[in-house]
């Protein structure tokens, strides 16, 4: 596991008392593991993590449903790179 | 017969129909617009900036501290034109169901008045700093299916009234402070007028859906509680937007940011800004206490 995708981990783990682990599959939305309220400071945590800007109008929201989709991503295309 | 999952609303509003059409101005002609605003000003009073009271305002030069007001008054009238295109959505869908045909007429004084309200914030940030700052990402997916429809219906009418009510503390502030440019003061002066009784509605409405909530299942009212505190929370955090740093020419925006939200002197601020809403939640029934933490 990458140390970015621990940091995000560690992000959802801390605003979900009641988990203890997340898997790579679990759908981060549909189960509230990520709510509205907390989308805005996950998206800050990914640019920070990425150094790149997200842009808050061209978001799709398949690319935050999961572990998985959020490291391929956010952070395959930057070890590519 | 079927059980209704919303009772009709009734309220006493004569007293705020009545104060908003004798109270009515026209916000299309009432302001004098000036070419420019003078560039020693600040858009947004000092004490007001996600900065304030800690040494990384200090840290900045005085063209920076500027630059912040400017950008961070474009940040506060953007949330607020987001924010009504928010609740005018909901009303609109609302005013005539049958749920809500006792309030319908106060309901369009609050959509006319919304409406003027995002046209003028949308006027002096386009006209003076030429943008808006783009609405914050959310989910389109919803947080709060797991409620029941009376409480997720309060919830929309909780967002509406904390929103209004942050903005109103800094719209209260802002109205008498002299180093601001007068349009920037007057704009802030006309909104804190409104709503004021857009606020004693709203508390109104709020009570109202509670109360529905609680002789349902009073066992849901500790779950509005948490999502309520959680709102408070997201509400300050849109108030420091990384963009405005990166505006103002201050680096590092995301680590700053992070910093000023940790910052005792922020957090006291944080508790200045939402204690008449805690107090209100409190006093009701549904504060943070019931949260489980």
């Amino acid at each position: 596991m990458t140390d970015q995708l621990r940091a995000v981990r560690e992000f959802i783990l801390e605003r979900n008392s009641t988990m203890d682990t997340v898997s790579d599959d679990l759908d981060l939305i549909d189960s509230r593991a990520i709510n509205s309220l907390a989308f805005v400071e996950f998206i800050f945590l990914l640019e920070e993590l990425t150094g790149d800007s997200i842009d808050p109008e061209d978001l799709d929201l398949d690319d935050f449903r999961t572990l998985k989709a959020i490291e391929a991503r956010f952070f395959t295309q930057e070890a590519v790179r | 017969m079927a059980v209704r999952e919303i009772e009709p609303i009734a309220l006493a509003l004569d007293r705020l129909e009545l104060m908003a059409e004798s109270g009515y101005y026209n916000p299309y002609t009432m302001f004098d617009w000036p070419e420019a605003i003078e560039p020693d000003k600040p858009w947004m009073s000092e004490s007001l900036t996600t900065l304030a009271g800690t040494p990384m305002w200090d840290e900045l030069t005085r063209e920076q501290q500027l630059a912040l007001t400017r950008y961070e008054a474009i940040n506060f009238f953007s949330l607020n034109i987001h924010g009504i295109r928010e609740l005018l959505s909901e009303v609109v869908m609302r005013i005539h169901d049958r749920t809500y045909a006792g309030v319908s007429e106060f309901l369009h004084h609050f959509i006319g008045e919304e409406n003027e309200h995002m046209w003028f914030f949308a006027q002096f940030c386009l006209r003076y700093g030429g943008k808006l700052y783009p609405a914050q990402p959310s989910l389109r997916a919803d947080s709060v299916e797991h409620l029941s429809a009376v409480a997720r219906e309060l919830i929309v009418f909780a967002r509406i009234l904390i929103f209004e009510e942050i903005v109103d503390h800094y719209n209260a502030h802002m109205a008498t402070d002299m180093d601001l440019p007068v349009i920037a003061r007057e704009i802030n002066r006309v909104h804190h007028q409104d709503e004021s009784r857009h606020v004693a509605f709203g508390r109104m409405i709020f009570v109202n859906l509670l109360e529905q909530v609680a002789k349902r299942d009073p066992n849901e009212v500790p779950l509005v509680a948490e999502y309520l505190e959680s709102y408070l929370s997201y509400s300050i955090g849109t108030l420091y937007n990384p963009a405005a740093y990166r505006d103002a020419g201050i680096p590092d925006a995301l680590a700053l940011r992070r910093r000023a939200l940790e910052h005792p002197a922020r957090q006291a601020a944080h508790e200045q800004v939402l204690k008449r809403t805690r107090k209100f939640l409190s006093k009701v029934g549904v504060g943070r206490e019931l949260v489980k933490r």
